[in-house]
């Protein structure tokens, strides 16, 4: 599979509804694979045999939070150098200023359209490889 | 023929209505939270709780059909937090701020539920 093509998303979010359209977005409308998980434990468990391209995290999650998420699945080999895109609806610029710290590529915000996920995230990835790095902010 | 979109359109349809039946409960679960915090407002778990609960509301109202839910819930949740600052810097603000911010959901709850299809029609 050429690198050029984005295929495999791990996709964490604790919302079960926001979850499902969103995972249904990105497989059926965006032709994409998603590895969904509920919390930073499924995805820690589904993390190493997915072997994800890009990671897209919700950040208001209880117990273990996006970023805390992020920085455990850094640790893995099979998601240390992926590009991790934040959902969320905290985006004041104290918040953003984390995001960049702990090297957010991207940030979608909420409320998002659903339908139009698939096309967001090709754009995103796109800028991804054309190394326009750090967009958080 | 049916196209992806028009498969992911139905279904967010459909989360859409039992969002929305869902709300009365969601409501008086925030009421209870907002009742119980007031009651021990530095107790970080009643907060974290009780916000998490908000911050939920205002990402899904407007992704299932509901704009007017995300902003009550967004102004919901700038009063907690404020109420939290001044709880911790001593001078908490008046409680009516937050209980108008809840009644001005409660009003989006209703104008939300006299606009949708029964859920499970």
């Amino acid at each position: 599979m050429g690198r050029d093509t984005l295929h495999r998303i791990l996709y964490v979010e604790d919302d079960a509804d926001i979850r499902k359209i969103v995972s249904m977005s990105l497989e059926m409308v965006g032709d994409y694979t998603v590895a969904s998980c509920g919390s930073c434990a499924e995805a820690l468990q589904a993390v190493d045999d997915f072997d994800p391209e890009l990671l897209l995290l919700d950040v208001m999650m209880p117990d273990v939070d996006g970023p805390a998420t992020l920085r455990e699945l850094r640790k893995r080999k099979s998601a240390a150098d992926a590009p991790a895109v934040f959902i969320t609806a905290k985006v004041q610029s104290a918040d953003m200023a984390q995001y960049r710290r702990l090297g957010v590529f991207d940030v979608i915000v909420k409320p998002f359209d659903a339908m139009a996920l698939p096309d967001r995230i090709g754009q995103i990835w796109q800028q991804y490889l054309s190394g326009e790095y750090d967009h958080a902010g | 023929m049916t196209t992806p979109d028009d498969i992911v359109a139905v279904e967010l349809a459909r989360l859409s209505a039992d969002f929305v039946a869902r709300l009365p409960e969601e409501l008086q679960a925030v009421q209870d939270g907002v009742s119980a915090w007031l009651d021990a407002p530095r107790d970080p778990q009643r907060f974290e709780i009780l916000s998490h609960r908000v911050h939920q509301l205002k990402g899904s109202g407007s992704t299932f059909g509901c704009p007017g839910i995300s902003r009550a819930a967004r102004t919901l949740e700038q009063r907690l937090g404020a109420y939290r600052r001044g709880v911790d810097a001593g001078q908490p603000p008046a409680a009516e701020d937050v209980e108008s911010a809840v009644q001005r959901l409660q009003n989006e709850v209703l104008r939300a539920q006299s606009r949708a299809p029964e859920a499970n029609e």
